[in-house]
Formats: structure tokens, C-alpha cells, sequence
């Protein structure tokens, strides 16, 4: 019984032995597969966050995009650029050596050279930096030991003035020191990165609203303005009136960004955007369309400027001035103090105050390029302050500012803040704001059209473009006060008329008056036809087709004839 | 029965192993082919924005303009030079000479045999 028992344990255990062998037998075969299973998933089968560790990878090193304008044109570039340096104790032959090297780079001075190179216990001499790859290569090829070069990042600007003060530039570092530049190292750079594929190796280019074609005419004509004028600084900017694009930015006189130094003086600053001034009667065609938008003025309202207008001691007079009672356009045409100022008196102080808040004339505008000025206010806003902020006097604004206002006025109401990058016009209308009824826009593109016509700024009236602008003639504040000889001439305008497109604004500094503008040094004789000029050389690379009318064809002719004769 | 099992298992192991060794082989000189192009990728880029730059340097509008001017005498734009294919006059020839040119060598010709 007891044996029994005992075999019956026994085939137990053996029993119990296979299991465990078996069970061994099966773990291992597990332990098998799943190394087989994730050999065949991760070599043969697709990788699935490759993706994603690749461009976590290429973050770290986001080169600085290159800045284009509108039609991929090159405004700023990033090129690798050779560096050459010798290690003096490795050089056999010095004698040789100095020579072979001036000959194949013939601006190094062999005398300095030879002076570097036999300097005791140097083990490391700059020969030229940032040198040409033929150069480089020219240097490689002479064979002498102990000469080698380093790649080193260089930002160029190849269209070298001509965009300086929108594309700024940066310090030896690359680090942006002025204009878009200086954007791309803050919100700009997650910008264009943005727009980058994904996966693809280089950040897109950081494109401008800027059309370097504009932007030369631009250039060319106010700076032959300033020559002829003897003027101290000029400037002008073309805006897209729909899209707040800023087509060209001018400020005269202006930089080189590929100089080595960079220490640009106070005079070579941002005039459109750093600098504020009194924009004088340009202001008139704000304070038109508030007086307009409030229903004060209709056009066939008069204003009677016989009289200077007398607030407590100061007395405000007319320039041209007409003694007699003059309708709303002839206002506007006359450019009359007297009449713009009794319009914002009749608008009110308090309602003049918030529409140039609407408007935005009394904050900082803010754009991509850093450099904007706060505009200058009066310190107290009164009766006075009111009268003579209504022709421009007492308060002064960045060009710009001023120009983006206009291009609300013009735009059926809509006012987009202005952009020096891309922007297309569905994105502008999200952006818009509706600063006056559309019925005032359609009014004062009346006045504007009419001013060019038969009014101050004719000079302009390119015919075939259907210009339209307002002119102002500002004394400039010296030693406290306004001075007669110190202008500030500036005109604001905008074309076709009939659907305008583009505004353009044009400034001298302290244009002087000529014989052939029979001693006139206002807006009229200087900053209008400059405009003029550029108008005539920029709408066919706009795209504005021209249209005549007869009396055009006559003008035409009469100038063709003019010019032969 | 077990030991040919075995032999057939070292065989099997020798050609893995020299399967695995040309495999290697062919991926370093992979490798090496991708190394080369990316660097010549990377220089081609390289040249091609060097070249981009130099480009927009030269075909700066100033210098453009003076080249237009010195060398082929062009001249400002006048804006009643700007005129569209439909304001055109109508040719002479197109009024006098109805019938069209027939036979080899013609445009028709071409692209009929063209198709």
C-alpha cells in the first residue's frame, strides 16, 4: 500500500517535472517571439515618430531667414564666407611665404603682414576675414603649411541702400539691431518659421509688402528733390490703401547696412517712423471727415473766413488768404485755416478729442519695424488746441501715422493698420475698422480729386492716373518758436481717384525757394510735383492703367511740346 | 537525426552570417554615397544663395536704370505709351490679305502632322 503510494508520488513528481520543463520551453518561446516581433517592428516595418524627432532636431538651429520683397527680390541674405588665418610656426619659408600671399590677395599690405607673421609666440594670425571663395581658393592652392581658413556666417544686403531703413541690420553676432531685422529675432522669427514646410531644411524667407522697384523711383526722385530744393532730409511712403501694405518706405539721407562700422548718426534715422512732426494742413483732410462723419458739414456748407479767428490773445490766419465766404470744397482747395478751424469748433472740443483717438493720431503706431516715435501732443486740449489741431498745428505725428489715416479716410471708412509684410485683402478686412461712414469717404475722395484739379496740389495731376492729394506747408518749431524760413513741406495723396488704390505721402525738410518756383518754397512748388514724378513712374509698375480724357490729351501734348521746344 | 540537424543549423548560421555581413557592407557604402551628396547638397545651396545675392546686387533697379540710360538711350515711360492689344490699329496686311498661305512649310501644316 505504502509502495503504491510512493510510485503514484513518484509519477506525480515526473509528471510534475515535464510541466515545469514545459513551461520553461513555452517562456522561452514567448521570451523569442517578442524579441522577433520588435526586431521585425522596427526594422521592417515604417518608423512612426520619425517625423517628429526630425524636426525636434532641426529646431535648435533655425538659421536667420533671408528678407525679400514682394517679388522675391534679395533685400538680405545669409552667405558663407571664408576666413583665413595662418599659424606662424608651421610656416618653413616666411619670405616666401608673405609674398606668395600678397600676390594672391593684393590688398593685404606685405610689409604689415611679414610684421604679424614674425611676431614671436604667435600660433594664430588673421590674414583677411570674410574673404571671396576665389580668393580663398587662390590662397588654398599655394600649397604653404600652416594656412587655412574657417567658414564664417555673413548677413549682405545686396540691394544695399536702397531698403536700409525697412530691412535694418544686425551687429557682428547677427543679432537684429534695426528694422525687420530686429523683428525676426522676436515675434518674426516664429513668424517665418510658421511658414516654413514642414520638414524642410532652411525657415522661409521673411517676405516684405516692399517692391524694390517702387522703392527706387521712390528713392531717385526724392533725392533729386532734395538736391533741387536744398533741402536738409526728404521721405515718402506708397501704401496699399486696401491691405495697409507699405509699398515703399523712403527716408533721406539714408545708410549703407554693408558698411563695417555701423555707427549711423542721428540724421540718418527713420524719418517716417522715428521722427515726428507737424504735418500742417495734410492734418485738414482728417479734420474734414470728422466734421463730415458728425454731420456738421455738408458740401454746400460756407464758412465765413473774411476775419482772422481770434481764441483769447493768439489770432489764426489764412495763408492764401481769400476775405470772403468760402464753401465747404473751397475750403478745402483754399486750404483755409480759418475755415477748418471753425469746422472742429463747431464739431467740439470733446467730439474732436475722440475721433482723433478713433483715428488713432494720439498713440504710438505700433508696426513690425521697432523704431516708431509717440506722436506729440498739446498739453492741454482746449479751445485753441482743438482750432489749431484742425489744420495740423500743436500736435505732431509720424509720417506714416498720418498717412495710414488718410488711407482710412479714402478707403470707404475702413482703416487697416499699416504692415511692411505681405498681406492679403481678405486678411485686411478681419484687421479693418471703420472710422467714418463709407458716404464721407465717398465725399472727401471728392475734395481730394478736386484739390488736384483745380486746387493746391495740380502739380500732381499726372494725367492718365487721376490723382487726387492735399498739400501742406508746415513752419517748423526753431528755438520755440515757429519759424517763417524753416518749412516742412509734405503732400498726401492717393490714385486712381475713382477707385483709389494707392496713397502715397511725400516730405521735404526745409525745401528752399527757387527762381523757377518764383520764390515760393511751399508744398505746391516742391513736395507736389516731386509726387507728381513718382506717380507717373510708379502706376504702370502698379498695375494702374491709365485713362484720358480729352483735356489729359491736351495736357499731354502740351507738355510733349514744351519739352521739344 | 540530431546531428544533421546540427550541421544544417551551422550552415544556416555561416549564411546568415555572411548574408549580414554584405548587408553591412552595402549600407556603409550607402551611407558614404548619402554622406556625399548632403555635403554636395549643402555646398550647391549654398553656391545657389551666394549666386541669389549676387543676382539682386546686379540687377539692382539704380544701376539698371543707369545702364538703360547710358548704354541704350531708354527713356522715362510716358503714360499715353501704355496702350492694350485691343486699341491697336488693324493692320493693312491683315485687310488686304484675306486668303491664307497654303501648303507645306505653313503653321496649320505643322501641327496637323504634329498630331
Amino acid at each position: 500500500m505504502t509502495m503504491l503510494a510512493t510510485k503514484v508520488i513518484d509519477r506525480n513528481r515526473s509528471l510534475q517535472g515535464q510541466n515545469r520543463i514545459r513551461l520553461l520551453g513555452l517562456a522561452y518561446v514567448m521570451f523569442f517571439c517578442i524579441i522577433g516581433a520588435q526586431l521585425i517592428r522596427l526594422t521592417v516595418l515604417e518608423p512612426e515618430e520619425g517625423e517628429a524627432k526630425r524636426i525636434a532636431r532641426e529646431a535648435d538651429r533655425i538659421p536667420r531667414p533671408d528678407i525679400v520683397d514682394r517679388n522675391g527680390v534679395v533685400l538680405a541674405t545669409d552667405v558663407s564666407v571664408a576666413s583665413l588665418f595662418a599659424d606662424p610656426r608651421k610656416i618653413i619659408d616666411m619670405e616666401e611665404a608673405v609674398e606668395l600671399i600678397s600676390t594672391a590677395l593684393p590688398d593685404v599690405d606685405a610689409k604689415d603682414l611679414r610684421k604679424k607673421l614674425n611676431a614671436p609666440g604667435r600660433a594664430f594670425v588673421w590674414i583677411k576675414r570674410q574673404v571671396s571663395p576665389e580668393e580663398r581658393d587662390a590662397v588654398y592652392n599655394l600649397g604653404i603649411p600652416g594656412l587655412a581658413y574657417i567658414n564664417e556666417r555673413k548677413r549682405v544686403y545686396p540691394q544695399g541702400r536702397l531698403a536700409a531703413h525697412t530691412v535694418g541690420y544686425v551687429d557682428v553676432d547677427t543679432k537684429g539691431i534695426a528694422g525687420i531685422e530686429k523683428y525676426l529675432d522676436n515675434a518674426g522669427a516664429i513668424y517665418t518659421a510658421s511658414l516654413a514646410e514642414p520638414g524642410a531644411p532652411l525657415s522661409a524667407p521673411a517676405q516684405l509688402a516692399m517692391d524694390v522697384q517702387v522703392q527706387h523711383v521712390m528713392v531717385d526722385e526724392v533725392s533729386k528733390a532734395i538736391t533741387k530744393f536744398k533741402a536738409i532730409a526728404g521721405g515718402g511712403i506708397v501704401m496699399d490703401i486696401h491691405t495697409g501694405e507699405i509699398i515703399s518706405l523712403v527716408s533721406l539721407p539714408d545708410f549703407n547696412p554693408n558698411a563695417e562700422s555701423k555707427n549711423f548718426g542721428k540724421d540718418q534715422t527713420n524719418r517716417m517712423l522715428s521722427g515726428v512732426y507737424e504735418l500742417g494742413s495734410v492734418i485738414k483732410a482728417v479734420t474734414f471727415a470728422m466734421a463730415f462723419d458728425y454731420g456738421t458739414i455738408s458740401m454746400n456748407s460756407k464758412y465765413d473766413t473774411r476775419f482772422p479767428l481770434v481764441i483769447g490773445s493768439a489770432r489764426i490766419n489764412d495763408f492764401h488768404a481769400q476775405r470772403r465766404v468760402l464753401t465747404v470744397p473751397e475750403i478745402f482747395t483754399n486750404s483755409s485755416n480759418i475755415g477748418t478751424a471753425k469746422m472742429a469748433l463747431d464739431v467740439g472740443l470733446e467730439n474732436h478729442h475722440e475721433f482723433l483717438e478713433r483715428v488713432g493720431l494720439l498713440d504710438r503706431l505700433i508696426t513690425e519695424v521697432p523704431e516708431t516715435a509717440r506722436p506729440l501732443l498739446p498739453k492741454r486740449w482746449g479751445k485753441l488746441a482743438s482750432a489749431t489741431a484742425a489744420f495740423g498745428h500743436g500736435f505732431a505725428v509720424q509720417p506714416l501715422q498720418g498717412l495710414s489715416v488718410v488711407t482710412g479716410i479714402l478707403n470707404d471708412g475702413k482703416m487697416v493698420p499699416p504692415t511692411f509684410m505681405m498681406r492679403s485683402v481678405e486678411e485686411a478686412d478681419v484687421l479693418a475698422k471703420q472710422i467714418i461712414k463709407p458716404n464721407v469717404s465717398k465725399n472727401m475722395q471728392v475734395l481730394f480729386r478736386l484739390n488736384a484739379t483745380d486746387g493746391s496740389a495740380s502739380k500732381a495731376d499726372v494725367p492718365g492716373y487721376r490723382v487726387g492729394g492735399k498739400t501742406g506747408t508746415a513752419e517748423k518749431v526753431v528755438r520755440g518758436r515757429y519759424s517763417k524760413d524753416n518749412r516742412l513741406s509734405s503732400f498726401i495723396g492717393a490714385f486712381p481717384m475713382d477707385n483709389p488704390r494707392y496713397a502715397i505721402l511725400v516730405m521735404l525738410d526745409e525745401p528752399k525757394a527757387l527762381p523757377e518756383t518764383y520764390g515760393f518754397a511751399t508744398a505746391g512748388w516742391n513736395a507736389v510735383p516731386t509726387a507728381g514724378k513718382i506717380i507717373e513712374r510708379i502706376a504702370p509698375i502698379l498695375g494702374i492703367k491709365p485713362v484720358f480724357t480729352e483735356a489729359d490729351r491736351a495736357k499731354l501734348d502740351k507738355l510733349r511740346k514744351a519739352k521739344k521746344g | 537525426m540530431l546531428k544533421y540537424a546540427n550541421v544544417t543549423l551551422v550552415l544556416l548560421t555561416l549564411a546568415t552570417a555572411s548574408m549580414l555581413y554584405n548587408l553591412e557592407h552595402t549600407t556603409r557604402g550607402e551611407e558614404r554615397v548619402i554622406a556625399k551628396a548632403t555635403t554636395q547638397m549643402v555646398d550647391t545651396a549654398e553656391s545657389i544663395k551666394l549666386l541669389k545675392a549676387e543676382w539682386s546686387s546686379l540687377t539692382r533697379p539704380e544701376r539698371i536704370q543707369l545702364l538703360a540710360e547710358q548704354h541704350l538711350g531708354m527713356k522715362q515711360l510716358d503714360a499715353d505709351q501704355i496702350i492694350t492689344a485691343t486699341e491697336l490699329p488693324v493692320r493693312l496686311e491683315a485687310l488686304t490679305q484675306t486668303e491664307k498661305p497654303k501648303g507645306k512649310g505653313t503653321i496649320e501644316d505643322l501641327m496637323k502632322k504634329m498630331q
